[in-house]
């Protein structure tokens, strides 16, 4: 029954992705793309749980569905839609496209269908204990054997916010006038207000 | 009882759809750069489902520096994206044609 | 086969017994919230309905549901339902994995910080979708400054949870909890101070409220993303706001404040007195705690501007998150006190 309940959602997370995939290649819109683009990661996750490797799964979600396709929401939602292309190409290369999508697929089921790994060559592992980390296994292999990748991995991403940033910074235009927090934060009562002490009113004389 | 072929094909789908995309779509760049997008999840899926059926945890290591260069990609695709908007007022790959002699 | 029918029935009753009383709960405090602050500015707030005001979010929730959805013409009407939803989702899900005692958790997995991390990125989206859909330009404002500070204050959010990570050796949230044990100068909030405002402050960012609720500021941009929703659809995303408030505090009481643990543990004479209080006594008062710090906070602060907030995530919080890591780092090789021999 377990492996029913497994193949179900085997099946689920599968059927998802695809058709999110399939989605993000038909739709006219590019905002539905990237929303089911979304979809297509979120599903893929659930795939990877099963495959055991949670804490990839959750990185998944959490960097790239959280930060990635967020970027690419911004930039799509902030382009004006009336000004992209059209889908004049979508009927004439449609009989190609699918030409490839099937061929590539019918290659890659001759070559790693069922008769070369299935089950009888590579046999399901045995599923870890409940105590099984493998954040701590990832972790493990991660900070000791390759932690050179780890630090190169790093500094690529501190070049990418540095290119990031200086693709699209046009710099300070001369002439806007902007605050500076830091000033406004450090400003004393003293500078604002001055405090006089000054004679009340002389009793009027009636 | 899911074979490991399964998990394969799943991702040659994946990359068989991110291909038909790329043949429809070629004039949105922004298109483009999800289809991009779509392949590494297929190449992904695989290096996992092969990490956890061999019981090596070498396709995992992998993946996840394939997943931070794919965020840094990302990112700086749709920044060339930005500045190629800003300047030239639209995304179509065939308008980009100032080069040709 | 029965097992499983068993297993899933079981599954559904433990799930039904979180959700029912956090909606319970995320009602109650709306009112809490009118209450205290009405309060704080010399004022009764609502008495009418009820026996003293008691019945007024159940007056609410009538009116909400009452009311008309209106969706804009122009509006992408499929997104625009979506929404809601997409945000509200996010905020319930994440609870599966918080401990309310010793036994008493719904998925003890090992990566529960991560999980809930994964869920609060993904309730970006509903803000956004709301935005774009409602093709109105407050609506778009209000969506992107509202996805921005998100972002940036996730990062923010993530290195406090690094610290508490290094502090317990396990992403694990029972784990955590009960490595803080033995009393009340044993929970995280002492040798991570610093992780601990950052947290606080990161976690208010998140869930848009005062003073950083530039994004749905009332007297501003009047209602910022959720300015065309009316009805039961606005009221998905007051419910979605509020239990990601109460997550937000759960959060900060587990990883912390020690979760269920009790503060008088250590101690010898006080801690017999109250050994018999149940740790989810301990959990629901330490939660109000923090959920009376959001509603004071919400009084007394002036609204930031968004050029402050985005200073203030990025150029003042992560920077000593950084650097209080390393000082983690130190505190932890050096066996320093009672929480890391």
């Amino acid at each position: 029954m377990d492996l029913l309940v497994e193949q179900i959602i085997f099946f689920a997370f599968a059927g998802m992705t695809v058709l999110a995939g399939a989605v993000v290649v038909a739709v006219r819109n590019p905002v539905h793309s990237v929303l089911a683009l979304v979809v297509a990661f979120v599903a893929s996750a659930g795939l990877w749980l099963l495959l055991e490797a949670e804490f990839l799964a959750l990185v998944l979600i959490f960097v790239y569905v959280g930060a990635v396709m967020t970027l690419f929401l911004f930039v799509v939602m902030m382009l004006n839609i009336r000004e992209l292309p059209s889908r004049e190409g979508f009927v004439r290369f449609l009989p190609l496209a699918l030409f490839a999508l099937a061929a590539i697929v019918a290659m890659m089921v001759f070559v790693i269908g069922p008769q070369h790994f299935g089950l009888a060559q590579y046999a399901i592992p045995a599923h870890h204990g409940a105590d099984y980390s493998n954040i701590r296994e990832l972790g493990l292999v991660l900070y000791t054997h390759d932690v050179y990748p780890f630090e190169l991995a790093a500094v690529l991403l501190l070049i990418a916010i540095i290119a990031a940033i200086s693709l699209s910074f046009r710099g300070r235009r001369v002439g806007t006038r902007s605050q500076v927090p830091s000033a406004q934060i450090a400003v004393k009562s003293a500078d604002r207000i001055r405090i006089i002490k000054m004679a009340s009113e002389p009793k009027v004389k009636r | 009882m899911i074979p490991l072929s399964d998990y394969l094909i799943v991702g040659a789908i994946l990359f068989g759809l991110s291909l038909a995309g790329i043949i429809i779509n070629r004039k949105n760049v922004i298109i483009l750069l999800m289809c991009i997008e779509l392949m590494l999840l297929a190449v992904n899926t695989n290096f996992i489902a092969f990490s956890h059926y061999l019981g090596d945890n070498l396709g995992e290591i992998f993946v996840f520096f394939i997943l931070t260069v794919a965020a840094a990609e990302a990112a700086i695709g749709l920044a060339i994206l930005m500045v190629l908007y800003r300047n030239r007022q639209t995304i179509n790959v065939e308008d980009l044609d100032s080069l040709k002699g | 086969m029965k097992q499983d029918i068993l297993l899933l029935i079981w599954t559904v009753i433990k799930i039904v017994a979180i959700v029912l009383p956090l909606i319970i709960g995320v009602a109650y405090l709306t009112m809490a919230e009118r209450k205290v602050i009405s309060y704080m500015q010399g004022r009764i707030g609502p008495n009418r309905v009820g026996f003293g005001g008691m019945l007024q979010p159940i007056a609410d929730a009538m009116k909400l549901l009452f009311k008309e959805i209106i969706i804009p013409r122009v509006s992408n009407r499929y997104l625009f339902l979506i929404a809601p939803i997409v945000s509200f989702v996010p905020a319930l899900v994440a609870w599966a994995v918080i401990p309310f005692g010793p036994h008493l958790v719904l998925a003890n997995i090992n990566a529960g910080v991560l999980f809930v991390l994964a869920m609060t990125s993904l309730g970006v989206y509903g803000v956004l979708m709301a935005g774009w859909s409602s093709n109105s330009k407050y609506a778009m404002y209000g969506a992107m400054r509202s996805a921005a500070q998100t972002v940036s204050y996730e990062i923010a959010m993530s290195f406090a949870f690094v610290g508490v990570l290094m502090a317990a050796g396990s992403l694990n949230m029972q784990n955590i909890v009960v490595a803080q044990s033995g009393g009340f100068w044993h929970w995280y909030w002492l040798p991570l101070l610093p992780l601990f405002v950052v947290y606080w402050i990161s976690g208010v960012a998140e869930t848009n409220r005062a003073p950083f609720d530039v994004a749905e500021g009332e007297s501003e941009i009047v209602a910022g993303f959720h300015i065309e929703y009316s009805g039961i659809t606005f009221a998905l995303f007051f419910l979605a706001e509020y239990a990601s408030m109460i997550l937000i505090s759960a959060l900060a009481v587990t990883l912390f404040m020690g979760g269920w643990l009790s503060p008088f543990q250590g101690i010898p004479v006080l801690g017999a007195w109250f050994a018999w209080v149940p740790g989810l006594v301990w959990f629901v008062l330490k939660l109000c705690f923090f959920l009376y710090l959001y509603l004071w906070m919400r009084a007394t602060f002036p609204r930031y501007r968004y050029d402050q907030i985005m200073r203030l995530g990025w150029k003042i919080l992560i920077p000593v998150t950084l650097v209080w890591i390393v000082v983690t780092g130190a505190l932890i090789e050096l066996h320093v006190g009672p929480w890391f021999s």
